[in-house]
């Protein structure tokens, strides 16, 4: 299929969008790599009035170091993240995940915030941006705005379609790391997906594909931190889930929710086992 | 900001191409039907089976996940640029690349429909990785779809040409 008719909008600067979106707002629709968008638009699911293409504004495809944090911009490709020396050393959890999303050429254009952004249930980023403490850098027209990714991510999602997301905030945390995931498809958005970190004492597990929403598990991180650097038994993670989980759980025409709480532990000993046998990890 | 056609210029393997086209227009079809170029194959036309796959500015990108006046002022190569993307040109009298040697060698094509998106990928994928494991190859074919099932010769195919 081919997309409905829309306008199209090839703003050079923030300011510019935010003016398109101050006027437009819920009519338009943000266009970054597009490997989200498009196919959604092709299948009319998306029929945006307006169509803000942002890949011509400079300075958004900037990774920089900060004191305590790494400032992505929302032009930042998947590809260019996975690739990047800075993300391996200081947000070396967002680099497993990223091994898995898609496959190059869909990570050579799709971007890391599209990805977060469209939220999709069972992907592994929002997940992993949640349980690692991402903050996300929010611009209107009354100004800029710091949000956790509890807001833009979690259940009840607070962002304004006035609004454009112009960088996502990683805490700088080097740390071992390990990512596992169950797919219907290499390369597919899996049914559950697993990233376990560890630094010293401090230990995240980023859960998706159980609630409809990724899902940081607190009780399952301290389990894995306890027993470090031996390995948790899955009986014993999956007591430890039931504690994280506080809201509704997802399922699909696929996979029962019954399904995906049996393969969550296995998936996250797996995801530790890789964690605890990283060489040279922090 | 525009809903009605747009003017816009590109080089399509190295020939310039000017049009008039409405924003919605999908640069796999511009590339087919404006630019000529006919070896652009769309495949599921959803982004999920890779057959269009071009390179854009030294990108690969599924062209029907991409607007064609999102590529106004690009440089597009499609399989017709296959020489130069895999960096040796064409030899041998047959006048095929060592890539496409390699996969009529190892029978990694039957109907060909999903060849000129595999080509252009492979080759910007061993420009990128000179020697990949085994399961980065595998990463690498996932996005591909290939009906007449030849995967297996389309790895033997990639790993014969590795050095």
């Amino acid at each position: 299929m081919k997309p409905a008719p829309f306008r199209y909008a090839r703003p050079t600067s923030v300011a510019e969008v935010v003016g398109l979106l101050a006027t437009h707002g819920a009519a338009a629709r943000l266009l970054a790599g597009g490997q989200s968008l498009m196919p959604l638009m092709l299948r009319r699911v998306e029929r945006p009035a307006l169509l803000i293409d942002i890949n011509r504004i400079t300075g958004l495809d900037e990774i920089e170091i900060q004191p305590t944090r790494i400032r992505m911009g929302a032009l930042v490709r998947q590809e260019q993240a996975l690739r990047s020396p800075i993300i391996a050393q200081a947000v070396p959890g967002l680099a497993a995940a990223l091994a898995w999303v898609a496959n190059p050429v869909v990570r050579q254009r799709g971007t890391v915030i599209g990805n977060l952004l469209t939220n999709s249930p069972g992907a592994e980023l929002p997940a992993v941006a949640l349980a690692l403490g991402a903050e996300f850098a929010v611009r209107h027209a009354g100004g800029e705005e710091i949000m956790p990714a509890e807001a833009l991510l979690g259940p009840q999602r607070r962002l304004s379609p006035q609004a454009l997301v112009t960088h996502v905030l990683w805490p700088r945390r080097p740390a071992r790391a390990g990512f596992y995931e169950v797919a219907r498809r290499d390369g597919h958005a899996p049914v559950v997906s697993s990233l376990v970190t560890l630094t010293g004492e401090d230990c995240r597990v980023a859960l998706s594909g159980v609630c409809p929403t990724g899902l940081s598990c607190p009780a399952m991180a301290r389990m894995i931190a306890q027993q470090f650097p031996a390995l948790p038994a899955t009986q014993e993670l999956a007591r430890a889930l039931e504690e994280d989980l506080t809201g509704p759980l997802y399922a699909d025409a696929h996979s029962s929710a019954r399904y995906r709480l049996q393969v969550a532990p296995v998936v996250s000993q797996r995801a530790t086992r890789d964690m605890i046998l990283q060489a040279g990890a922090a | 900001m525009s809903d009605g056609p747009m003017a816009i210029r590109m080089t399509v393997d190295g020939a310039g191409v000017q049009a008039q086209v409405r924003p919605r227009y999908l640069l796999s079809d511009f590339l087919r039907e404006q630019a000529g170029a006919r070896g652009v194959h769309v495949g599921c036309g959803q982004g999920v089976c890779g057959a269009c796959t071009v390179v854009v500015d030294g990108v690969p990108v599924r062209a029907c996940l991409m607007l064609a006046v999102q590529a106004d002022g690009s440089a597009v190569q499609t399989i017709a640029s296959l020489p130069s993307l895999e960096g040796g040109g064409v030899s041998g009298g047959d006048g095929l690349t060592r890539l496409q040697r390699a996969f009529r060698n190892h029978h990694a094509l039957q109907c060909g429909y999903c060849t000129p998106g595999l080509l252009v990928a492979t080759a910007r994928f061993l420009a990128d990785h000179r020697s990949p494991s085994r399961a980065q190859i595998l990463g690498h074919l996932n996005g591909h779809l290939c009906r007449c099932s030849g995967y297996a010769n389309i790895i033997a195919a990639i790993e014969s040409v590795l050095e």
